[in-house]
């Protein structure tokens, strides 16, 4: 996510509700023979910018809620982010929810987010520290970061950090990935495509079936990892993926804000709240919505004014909140079907 | 190693300008006992020409050996380009086991390609294979050697560099502590004079070792002529005749070859420090004393408040 991106819109807009409504109830021109292949996502009243402009839905859309008990327990997920905010901002309530399921879960950042903060040596001390403290707020069991340099990853060895991640993966034994698409169209941001990619390769690498990959590794004592499940999510507002996977995460609404309100370095939540409250104080007034202190005040500017895309793209799927993904998941195992095949039709000779 | 430079480098006299050159020689027992060596060479007959000689020496003392090949050697072997890379890869295998390495790390990139591939990807390889074997000392190619033509050779040699103190670092691939890899500096390097302008500072005595040169040597038939012997052997009898030389049957005809013919260079480096046969290495010592002058400055001066 790009902070300064977002500040530009929201005072150009000025927190405008007028002009995010008028292009929601714009016309379409499109023809009536003709399908769309992509659907405008509504936006919030307050159109915070993330969730996309588009989705391209799949035929088999599959809704996944709420599970009880502990399902995934035994299981391990890596969260992978270029940036400290983005799996807080498009996945955290996702993450959030298969950890109380029972999953171990790893936050994995691979920039070192230079480009937000005071000077480059604040910016990256206040995000090495948001990274520790958003992987807390979403029940991460450790932080990582690689600290490759913000806004400068396509001049990165992709292989290196592929490298890393599948040591990671073997070490941690993952099961699960999260990561930004690396098929979200119109992706403005090197670091979310670089990190997208080396995570797909990595994710079938680290396996088995990744053949002689690193054996160093295994002879260090690291063992094959079995990546079965992958989330792909988007970056908003101009990116758009594939979306075969919406996630019911009401119940984790407030985790993904704790998570975002953790990011103070970079991102659109962090002290907002805290600074609203105390300008308009300065100014001689106060908004309830905002509580009597700032804590209360960032969790409530950061739930009313950020969360109400997810708001609105979950009731789409009559949802009170929701996250979308391209989620891939376990392939067929030809082996076992065919010897499944095997034992139904085989007779004596 | 290229066949073409061995031939120019035995013609040249090497410069020795490393500085002072320390001629080595056997040492008594095992006084290398405990420590690790990782030999990194770019290609099957590296090792065995510039150091396999130091490789046999460090062992007998004590050292565990390890070697790492960084290429495929695909453009050698005169086979297909896959025929190649398998039978440089079961070279590699005998002629360390040859050697009496411990382990044989194979990392497969394109063969005379090395300059277009992800260096930092090379390294970090590297630094993990010397943090989980304790390596202490390496031996590879000088990075800063002059003539040095080989792209894969300059790549290799600085990459080792490299990872041999970035191994050290905490902070460098720090997901390796979560491992229990532990940061570990390489703090012995001996570089290969693989090019006639290259220096040395070391001159190395095998000749108690020659054996095993030769026996790594002749491993080494997809390239490095280690079957150079049996083929001569083959194509005179085609002819009608025989080399006494050569003996009876392949092995002795390798062997006997590799030690007529292949050795000139040692022998000639040598001869200029009285021995029989010499390898030449720059020698790079990082040891550290186990007290800094400051902390000893400091052990002797403090006094009580």
């Amino acid at each position: 996510m790009e902070r300064r991106r977002f500040l530009g819109r929201s005072v150009a807009g000025g927190l405008a509700l007028g002009g995010a409504a008028a292009l929601q109830g714009q016309r379409s021109n499109l023809p009536p023979a003709v399908t769309p292949t992509a659907y405008a996502v509504p936006k919030g009243e307050y159109n915070a910018y993330l969730t996309p402009d588009y989705h391209t839905y799949a035929s088999d859309l599959v809704i996944e809620r709420d599970q009880p008990g502990k399902p995934h327990q035994g299981k391990v997920l890596a969260a992978i982010q270029a940036h400290s905010d983005d799996i807080t901002l498009f996945a955290a309530g996702t993450v959030a929810k298969l950890i109380n399921e029972g999953y171990t879960g790893y936050l994995i950042r691979v920039s070192n987010d230079e480009k937000a903060g005071r000077t480059v040596g604040h910016g990256v001390v206040q995000n090495e520290i948001d990274n520790q403290e958003a992987a807390k707020a979403l029940g991460c069991k450790k932080a990582y970061s690689f600290y490759y340099r913000n806004h400068r990853m396509d001049d990165c060895a992709m292989i290196e950090i592929r490298q890393r991640l599948m040591f990671l993966f073997r070490l941690l034994q993952v099961n699960t990935v999260f990561a930004m698409d690396p098929y979200d169209h119109y992706d403005e941001n090197p670091d979310h495509i670089v990190v997208g990619k080396a995570v797909e390769s990595a994710s079938w690498m680290a396996s088995p079936g990744g053949g002689h990959e690193y054996p160093e590794q295994l002879k260090a004592g690291l063992k094959h990892c079995q990546i079965r499940e992958r989330y792909y999510h988007c970056r908003s507002p101009q990116g758009h993926n594939l979306v075969n996977r919406v996630v019911d995460i009401s119940s984790y609404i407030d985790r993904k804000v704790r998570a975002n309100v953790a990011n103070k370095g970079k991102g659109p939540a962090g002290d907002n709240g805290m600074r609203l409250r105390q300008e308009l104080a300065r100014q001689g007034k106060k908004l309830p919505l905002l509580g009597n202190d700032d804590d209360t005040a960032n969790f409530q500017y950061t739930k009313h004014f950020l969360m109400e895309d997810f708001r609105v793209l979950g009731k789409q799927f009559g949802l009170e909140y929701a996250e979308t993904f391209r989620y891939i998941g376990q392939e067929p195992n030809l082996r076992q079907a065919v010897r499944k095949y095997v034992d139904g039709h085989a007779v004596p000779l | 190693m290229n066949r073409q430079n061995i031939l120019g480098l035995m013609a040249a006299a090497a410069p020795a300008d490393g500085g002072e050159v320390v001629v080595v020689k056997d040492e008594r027992g095992q006084p290398h006992r405990g420590k690790v060596f990782a030999a990194v060479h770019a290609h099957l007959d590296d090792v065995p020409y510039y150091a396999s000689g130091l490789c046999a020496k460090l062992m007998s003392e004590g050292y565990t050996g390890y070697i790492v090949r960084t290429s495929n050697d695909e453009k050698y072997g005169g086979r297909s380009t896959a025929q190649n890379i398998l039978s440089n890869e079961e070279d590699h295998f005998r002629m360390a086991a040859a050697l009496g390495f411990k382990d044989v790390f194979d990392f497969y990139y394109q063969n005379h390609e090395m300059n277009g591939i992800s260096y930092l990807d090379l390294r970090g390889r590297l630094i993990l294979i010397f943090r989980f074997l304790k390596v202490d000392t390496v031996l590879s190619f000088n990075p800063w050697g002059h003539g040095e033509d080989d792209s894969d050779h300059w790549v290799t040699g600085r990459a080792v560099d490299e990872a041999c103190w970035m191994a050290g670092m905490p902070n460098d691939f720090h997901e390796h502590l979560d491992a229990g890899i532990q940061p570990h500096r390489v703090s012995e390097r001996y570089y290969f004079c693989a090019r006639p302008e290259q220096p040395f500072n070391r001159v190395v005595d095998i000749r108690s070792h020659l054996e095993k040169k030769i026996d790594a040597i002749v491993e080494c038939k997809s390239r490095g002529d280690g079957n150079r012997g049996s083929l001569v052997r083959a194509q005179l009898a085609k002819q009608g005749k025989r080399l006494a030389l050569l003996g009876n049957d392949d092995r002795t005809a390798d062997r006997a070859y590799a030690r007529q013919f292949l050795l000139d260079e040692d022998r000639e480096h040598g001869k200029q420090h009285k021995l029989e046969f010499a390898e030449r290495f720059y020698y790079i010592d990082q040891r550290r004393p186990a007290k800094s002058k400051a902390e000893e400055y400091i052990e002797k001066n403090a006094v009580r408040i």
